[in-house]
């Protein structure tokens, strides 16, 4: 086990170099000048002004040099400043416990409605529950989550009133509930059908049959002996939807204006505030490869079979 | 085997408790009583929904004009309700060559922490903002004032840190030098970017622009802009010099997408709200007496590439002009809210509001008829503007247009984000008539033609250069009377739009959207709501 961690932090080194550095280029490779962009959409700016800026921000050296400035920075747990003279790591201390309440409430909803939807659609194979099941996947598939996000707004935030419509006021679960169910969507269908296929398989395995055979109670084998071998294809997906999960943070929290993460992102991209949209992008990497290592290790807790190392 | 049987009741326990207080969450509910508007004896508190880069910044060199930075600052001149530049902190602005100007300001006037407001607060408050190396995006404004391009040399550092053209002779007077003559000084001051800042504020500009010390009619209460935190509260400033804010306190919650602001004034959980396009429709259908209109001191215009050489015939940019059915746009597509245009500002504007472009009407026969005498088109044509869905339709109305009127059968869009377009624009990059807008920085014709039309200008989109404008406009600059400025600006203005460089489309209206319990919700020239003249009933 030890040597399973040590070898996959080590792979991970080579990883969150190239990611950084892909983001980091991605972000200053955007077309568009983000000095002109600071002084607003149809002003110039004098040129002392844009060199001064230009060198505040190292916007002047080349892409490398800048890079590495970020990155000597980013060891020392600095993630720069912003082009507002905001500290980029204060950005994501107010914007962390936001996105990290949203998105858990979020993996919970998948999670539960996922994997019962989609133990419900095997045990009723072929039957209405099932049919019910997919054609319901396919119909919320079939819309983009951003227009579920405005009509749930509409419907539930200002018609029947049940939810806010948007802003964090009435805290959690008030504010995050709507947001969360609608990013929710999102992986829903994928973790039902997943789980429906898995359960389908291990409902015809004989160890199943035995424990039918030996008198287990109906309940007791659907979860002991189908869902539990059925579980580690799902918590590798759950994993992975972590990272849907947290790109569409970004519109979400947009629309629900939630001041996590994601909002800061998209106003670091709408306002080509650069060290923003590489700074939290840097640490969503470094959650979301953390995370996997996590699912990794989870296998075996899950499935005494795996052997790590 | 039993603690598994355990361990599955208590989940199951845990998973009833937790759909409990789902429920409890669902049921237990009313509206949040955040920002909903309460009256008080003392004027009582609202709410207001704006973008967030209204309160991205606060300093008056950075934030540019809005309703928060209305609120928060006074600057010397303001707008009275007949469009004239009268005096607010100043009490006079005089000068007998209109390069010299001498500002007395009133006594009274104080600063929200009761530091008095000088002519040197000013003189500080200016030298900051035109400072090259202090960045701020408005410090462009001061470009008029003499020992501006010592502050912002083209190369290397400035040597000097204070504008020249700027001196304080005493607390209440302050002499100004521009290095041109120029008649509506007096209106470019009425700008929130030339108001003053108390001495504390240069100790600290970053920290200022977070948490400013103003001296308008509102405060800015601890602590003032922070990460993560959409909302700010502004109190009323009792030591207030000027006409007194109603409400007593005003709570600013910034929305990042305009859907969502809309949609949350509808739930009630903000008093007003910023609104155009269909939901201002929308609006004005179902509650038209809680909707404030007004036509915004601007213009949305078809700019035409004056450096590509197909549009170097002035037939060819009159045959586009005529071509474009700007009723049927402003009537059905934008739903009545825009009214079509014919000069380059509206009615609202001083000045504005003539028919001053003869070629910007309906005319599809003599566009033709012009285009062939031209040569007709050849090629492909592509059409340019900014990435906004807004303008991106209208945009697809004009092309269907052209298409039909002028059978350019082969039409492309092109849509970028602003600060994309505008470096392909000044870089000559674009290859076809491009769709913008272009509001008034201070409400007078003048700036308008001025920031479209002079050479050297950063939003002269167009490349436009006469020497016939030039000349009429620096008269105008050098006029003695409001009249005669307006009428020199309007023989500019007519000058330019005969030569065409772009075809104004239409004047856009902006709205806003209240509570029944508000009253005085009123729209400034460019569409901002005045907050000090809301009350709450």
């Amino acid at each position: 086990m030890a040597r399973f961690l040590v070898r996959r932090l080590l792979t991970m080194i080579p990883v969150v170099l190239g990611t950084t550095f892909i983001i980091y280029a991605a972000v200053y490779a955007l077309p568009g000048d983000p000095v002109q962009s600071l002084a607003g959409p149809d002003r110039a700016v004098s040129p002392a002004a844009a060199a001064a800026l230009r060198s505040h921000y190292h916007l002047d050296s080349s892409l490398l040099v800048q890079y590495g400035h970020y990155l000597s920075g980013l060891l020392h747990g600095d993630f720069g400043i912003d082009f507002g003279d905001v500290p980029v790591s204060s950005l994501i201390a107010a914007g962390w416990p936001v996105t990290v309440r949203l998105a858990l409430t979020t993996w919970v909803i998948q999670a539960v409605a996922g994997t019962g939807l989609g133990v419900l659609a095997a045990v009723r194979a072929g039957r209405f529950p099932d049919l019910a099941v997919l054609g319901g996947s396919t119909l919320i598939l079939a819309v983009p989550y951003f227009v579920t996000a405005y009509v749930a707004q509409i419907v539930f935030g200002d018609r029947l009133g049940w939810f806010p419509v948007s802003g964090v006021d009435a805290g959690w679960p008030r504010s995050y509930l709507l947001p969360a169910l609608c990013l929710a969507l999102l992986g829903v269908p994928e973790v039902a059908r997943l789980t429906r296929a898995a359960v389908l398989e291990n409902l015809g395995a004989e160890f199943v049959d035995t424990a039918v055979a030996k008198g287990a109670g109906r309940i007791r084998v659907l979860v002991r002996h189908v869902l539990r071998p059925s579980l580690i294809p799902i918590v590798s997906m759950l994993g992975l939807t972590l990272g849907t999960l947290l790109s569409g943070t970004i519109l979400i929290e947009g629309i629900f204006n939630l001041p996590g993460l994601g909002y800061q992102t998209f106003q670091g991209v709408q306002q080509h505030n650069g060290p923003v949209v590489v700074g939290i992008s840097t640490l969503l990497v470094l959650t979301f490869l953390f995370i996997n290592l996590v699912v990794d290790v989870l296998y075996v807790v899950i499935d005494p079979r795996i052997r790590l190392d | 085997m039993f603690p598994v049987l355990r361990r599955r009741k208590g989940v199951r326990a845990a998973a009833a408790g937790a759909a409990l207080s789902v429920l409890a969450a669902l049921t237990g509910c009313g509206a949040d009583g955040v920002g909903r508007a309460a009256p008080g004896p003392d004027g009582g508190s609202f709410s207001i929904g704006v973008p967030a880069w209204y309160v991205a910044h606060l300093t008056p060199g950075r934030a540019g004009k809005s309703s928060v930075a209305d609120a928060i600052w006074t600057p010397l001149t303001r707008i009275d309700d007949r469009g004239r530049a009268v005096g607010a902190v100043a009490q006079s602005v005089r000068s007998s060559d209109l390069r010299h100007w001498t500002i007395e300001l009133r006594h009274g006037w104080t600063f929200h922490n009761g530091e008095p407001v000088t002519a040197r607060s000013f003189a500080d408050a200016w030298n900051a903002a035109a400072y090259g190396p202090n960045a701020m995006p408005y410090g462009y404004l001061f470009s008029d004032i003499q020992g501006y391009t010592d502050l912002n040399p083209l190369k290397g550092k400035p040597k000097r840190t204070t504008l020249s053209g700027v001196r304080a002779v005493d607390a209440h007077t302050l002499k100004v030098t521009l290095s041109r003559p120029l008649s509506v000084f007096p209106y470019t001051l009425t700008s929130t970017v030339f108001a003053p800042m108390p001495k504390t504020a240069f100790k600290d500009l970053a920290g200022f622009d977070r948490l400013p010390i103003g001296n308008g009619p509102y405060e800015v209460a601890a602590p003032g802009i922070k990460p993560g935190v959409q909302q700010l509260t502004l109190r009323r400033y009792d030591g207030y010099a000027g006409p007194e804010g109603s409400a007593a306190r005003i709570t600013v919650k910034s929305y990042q997408d305009d859907a969502t602001a809309f949609t949350s004034f509808q739930s009630g959980a903000v008093d007003v709200a910023l609104a155009s396009g269909s939901r201002l429709a929308q609006a004005r259908r179902t509650d038209a007496d809680d909707v404030a209109l007004s036509t915004a001191g601007g213009v949305v215009y078809l700019g035409f590439p004056l450096w590509d050489k197909r549009f170097r015939d002035r037939r060819v940019r009159q045959a586009f002009s005529l071509a474009i059915n700007r009723h049927a746009v402003t009537r059905s597509l934008l739903q009545g809210l825009a009214s079509p245009a014919a000069g380059i500002a509206p009615d609202t504007v001083t000045g504005g509001g003539q028919r001053a472009c003869a070629d910007c009407r309906y005319d599809p026969t003599r566009a033709r008829r012009l285009l062939s005498e031209a040569g007709g088109w050849h090629g492909r044509l592509t059409l340019w503007t900014q990435a906004d869905p807004a303008m991106q339709t209208v945009l697809e109305a004009v092309l269907n247009q052209l298409r039909t009127n002028l059978g350019i059968t082969s039409i492309t869009l092109e849509a970028q984000p602003t600060d994309q377009l505008y470096p392909n624009l000044s870089a000559h990059k674009a290859d076809g008539p491009f769709l913008l807008y272009m509001g008034a920085s201070y409400p007078a014709l003048y700036a308008q033609a001025q920031q479209l039309f002079t050479t050297g200008s950063g939003t002269n989109t167009t490349g436009y250069r006469s020497g016939t404008f030039t000349s009429l406009l620096d008269r105008a600059a050098a006029a003695r009377t409001t009249p005669r400025i307006t009428a020199l600006t309007r023989r500019a203005e007519r000058t330019a739009l005969d030569d065409l460089p772009l075809a104004p489309l239409y004047h856009p209206v902006t709205g806003a959207v209240h509570g029944p319990d508000l009253t005085g919700v009123h729209l400034d020239f460019l569409g901002d709501v005045q907050l000090a003249r809301i009350s709450v009933r």
